[in-house]
């Protein structure tokens, strides 16, 4: 294990009832990488972010963060260390409009320059602005359509001045100009210094922002590689697609 | 010893009675997701329906159990079809509020027509039992707890054996599924209430036998209900039977700690329910959801 | 059907300036009863009955706001902060009556302890969620009441049992007047504590917490802690109540300091006025002590129910308050400042459509 790694993985485990969802997980994330992780729905994936973020307590392992265990701790202290996360189905805090779901994220969040009610505000005007939502701040967030409500997840996140961000499945449910939308806005989040964690479905994202992916299947991590190289993997394709597919692919 | 044997008989005995209450009180917070603080009024009305028959027509007040279930059911039912049904996707607080006016109204109406003078029902045979050297089997107590026994049984098989049951079970599971396949949301969650509101009829009735009763007197076992189906387990007619029981136990022997006394009734009622609570949350018999 | 903004802003003032007389009025009104004044020949505005209710009214709008610290604000709705109550009064109480201490030494002691009481039992409390939380808190009201008024210790009882406390009279001149303004003082500070919480980075995280707590943990707000300081200070608040009624009233049993109405009241009160906002709960307290003393027949102008005898007056009162809440809760959910603050209009349609949203 490099001593440059922000965030370590050792051997995490989760288990619920007799089924391990996360088996003896092991990786490495550096500074300002921006790592994928895929795998066929059911792989463990969003069991991993919420094992890092404090949701799950491991079964077995350690999760180091800049060299110290943060496995056990709870969720608002990891957030206040600096890993933030989005969630797959969108939690907004429905009774308030835009800026303030983003300003709850300035207010709180990681300990690094925690800003008072003003600071926060503003803070949550500039991410809105970042994310392109800055026209519909003071909308409730009953106005606003999907792709905009991930959005606010995001900026929500990022408010919270992370180090390192994860992503669960943003791209999901948007159409193709979304989707680039959306890759814009990731990009521009991990050229301000956040290192990103993104969950994914939608391979062009990995292999057009994603420096490093890693393949999760059943639980444990089957490769890790360049993008383009990890997907041409047999044992990748046969975990997504089927063991007869997979022989097609080779014969053919 | 036979002192020790006593109090697990009495205890298992009153647990009939705690049985009786829980099992409608269940049924309709695991089905309908209602905690319905109206519970120990339609209790109370039952015991009324009891003492009214055996006062007027000199039955013997187990025959009068079905009367009492029936009636209530029938009260429930239109109690949920035409007042509970209006707020049942609303925020859990309002339901509490809700259930909490229902209440109000049924104790008052009840102080309306008979008073608040106490009630009681005394059977002929009241105060004998099966003797075995010197522990007793009090009669009343031993049919008490077969009659709830038997109620347990008899809503268990309509939840399982009939189609109207398997409609609940099938709302408890998903509700939204349940009306992709046609079920009758409305009725189906009327007969639900009715069926809770019929067993705490019946537990009315039971009650009557073994206390004096008044228009108030239903309150504390709202509160006992809650603690029963906790104890054993949200979700299924067994665990409620074990619940019902296990707290019968809990107080006999509660009871024979010199000093305390039924005084703090609520009192252990509500610790042991955080105790549950806080150490094992699916009960003595449920399964974590 | 969504009032304008125009008439939004017309409403709210309206609405404020009529809030701003009355308030002005309670406040002022009373002092036409001191002696001085009398002397000087000023008409009576205020006699001993109305300060009786109008420093109960001033405890309801305590009890009310201090729900909604915890209960609207907070998203956790506790059904048993009548325990808060009870306790402030036992505590100031045992104080005087016992101890001997003078009253408003003791009076500071109230919310203290019931505010540790809250945080004590409020950790392993606030980890339950809906239906579990409420049942439990209303199982804590229950059952504190009965121990305190039961508990012996050597065959005698503690906290004075089933005879309750007798509290030596306050000595000062114009008893009624100072309690008054005491508990409205209560009442203030209550209002300003919500005001404070609803800008502060505390009332925003208690906020995001009922919105939605997972996502306001990952985000890094410290929920357990937030949780339990939320119910302490309801509890603290409720608490100080308690204590200035137990000298107020100079008896206190378990009766008149845990009754059970009072934690529906208090959240009906709440509900009635609006959560989240800093008047709503004092808006709903006004209206409905005054309906509930309309009703049970006890205010001046009064009215004769038909067929119906004055036995059996708060009898059928009851009836017609528990019919009353059905209603309100079927129809009105969001509370009477909705219409006030312009958020809405009154309306049929407004009813009609509360009522789909929420049946089968």
């Amino acid at each position: 294990m490099s001593a440059a790694a922000q965030l370590e993985l050792r051997g995490v485990t989760k288990r619920f009832g007799g089924v391990a969802a996360v088996d003896g997980v092991n990786f490495e994330i550096a500074k300002g990488d921006i790592v994928g992780i895929i795998g066929p729905n059911g792989a463990g994936k969003t069991t991993l972010l919420n094992c890092i973020s404090g949701v799950y307590h491991l079964d077995g392992g350690d999760i180091r963060w800049e060299g110290a265990s943060i496995a056990g701790m709870a969720p608002h202290r990891i957030a206040s260390l600096g890993i933030g996360r989005t969630f797959q189905i969108v939690k907004p805090f429905g009774s308030m409009t835009a800026r303030e779901n983003v300003a709850i994220g300035a207010l709180f969040g990681s300990a690094h320059m925690r800003r008072g009610m003003k600071g926060a505000f503003a803070l949550a005007d500039e991410v809105l602005e970042l994310v392109g939502l800055k026209a519909k701040a003071d909308q409730p967030v009953s106005a606003l359509t999907i792709p905009d409500r991930k959005r606010l997840e995001v900026a929500r996140a990022v408010a919270t001045r992370p180090q390192l961000l994860l992503l669960d499945e943003v791209m999901a449910g948007l159409n193709n100009v979304e989707i680039d939308e959306a890759l814009e806005m990731v990009r521009s989040v991990h050229a301000s210094g956040v290192t990103v964690l993104l969950i994914e479905h939608v391979m062009r994202v990995i292999v057009g922002v994603c420096r490093r992916a890693i393949v999760l299947d059943s639980g444990r991590v089957l490769a890790e590689g360049e993008p383009e190289v990890v997907l041409r993997d047999e044992r990748v394709i046969e975990a997504y697609l089927g063991e007869r597919y997979a022989k097609r692919l080779k014969s053919s | 010893m036979a002192n020790f044997v006593q109090l697990v008989i009495l205890g298992l005995l009153a647990g009939g009675v705690y049985v009786a209450v829980g099992v409608g009180f269940g049924l309709v917070w695991g089905v309908l997701n209602i905690v319905n603080l109206a519970h120990g009024a339609l209790v109370i009305i039952g015991g009324y329906i009891t003492w009214q028959l055996v006062t007027a027509l000199h039955l013997d007040p187990f025959l009068t159990l079905p009367v009492d279930a029936v009636a209530l059911f029938v009260l429930g039912y239109a109690l949920q079809r035409g007042v509970i049904n209006r707020i049942i996707r609303a925020p859990l607080l309002f339901t509490f509020l809700l259930t909490f006016g229902l209440n109000l109204v049924l104790v008052n109406v009840l102080l309306l027509i008979f008073g608040s003078d106490f009630r009681s029902v005394t059977p002929a045979y009241a105060g004998k039992g099966l003797e075995f050297g010197s522990i007793v089997i009090p009669y009343v107590a031993l049919i008490s707890l077969a009659a709830a026994i038997l109620l347990s049984a008899a809503l268990a098989f309509i939840l399982n054996r009939t189609r109207i049951g398997l409609a609940i079970n099938a709302i408890a599971a998903d509700r939204d599924a349940a009306q992709l396949v046609g079920i009758d949301l409305r009725h189906a969650y009327a007969v639900t209430y009715g069926l809770g509101a019929a067993c705490a009829g019946v537990a009315g009735g039971l009650i009557a036998l073994i206390q004096a009763i008044t228009p108030t007197a239903g309150e504390p076992y709202t509160l006992q209900a809650f603690v029963v189906v906790i104890l054993g387990g949200l979700g299924r007619v067994s665990a409620t039977v074990v619940g019902g029981l296990a707290f019968g136990l809990v107080e006999a022997f509660g009871q024979s700690i010199p000093g305390s006394g039924s005084v703090f009734a609520n009192a252990i009622a509500f610790g042991l329910m955080v105790l549950v609570l806080v150490t094992r949350p699916q009960g003595l018999m449920g399964r974590l959801r | 059907m969504i009032a304008t903004a125009a008439s939004n802003r017309r409403w709210k003032r309206i609405f404020l300036i009529a809030g701003a007389i009355l308030a002005a009025y309670a406040l002022l009104a009373p002092l036409t009863s001191l002696d001085a004044a009398q002397s000087a020949n000023i008409p009576l505005l205020a006699d001993k009955f109305w300060l009786r209710i109008a420093t109960s009214i001033a405890m309801f709008v305590v009890m009310a706001t201090a729900w909604n610290i915890i209960g609207g604000i907070t998203g956790y709705a506790a059904f048993g902060n009548v325990a808060f109550f009870g306790i402030g009064a036992y505590t100031t109480g045992m104080l005087v009556a016992k101890a001997k201490w003078p009253f408003l030494l003791a009076l500071p002691l109230a919310p203290v302890v019931a505010a540790a009481f809250a945080i004590l039992v409020g950790l392993p409390l606030l980890r339950l969620r809906g239906h579990y939380f409420a049942v439990a808190s209303l199982g804590v009201g229950v059952a504190v009441g009965e121990l305190v008024q039961n508990i012996d210790y050597r065959g005698q009882p503690v906290f004075g049992g089933a005879s309750g406390l007798f509290l030596p009279i306050f000595r000062i001149a114009n008893r009624d007047l100072f309690f008054f303004y005491l508990m409205s003082a209560a009442a203030v500070l209550s209002i300003a504590v919500t005001w404070w919480v609803l800008r502060s980075r505390f009332g925003y995280g208690l906020i995001a917490i009922r919105e939605n707590e997972e996502a306001a943990s990952v985000l890094g707000v410290n929920t357990t802690a937030y949780k339990v300081a939320s119910f302490g200070l309801a509890a603290a608040l409720t608490g100080l109540a308690g204590g200035i009624f137990s000298q107020w009233n100079v008896f206190v049993n378990q009766d008149n300091v845990f009754p059970i109405e009072y934690n529906v009241q208090m959240i009906l009160m709440a509900l009635l006025g609006g959560t989240g906002t800093v008047f709503g709960p004092a808006a709903g307290a006004v209206l409905l002590y005054l309906l509930i003393q309309f009703l049970g027949g006890t205010l001046p102008i009064s009215f004769d129910i038909p067929f119906v005898s004055t036995d059996a007056r708060p009898i059928v009162a009851q009836i017609i308050l528990g019919l009353l809440l059905i209603v309100v809760v079927i129809f009105v959910p969001r509370g009477v400042i909705d219409f006030f603050g312009g958020r809405t209009r009154l309306s049929l349609s407004y009813l009609r459509r509360s009522l789909r949203e929420t049946s089968l």
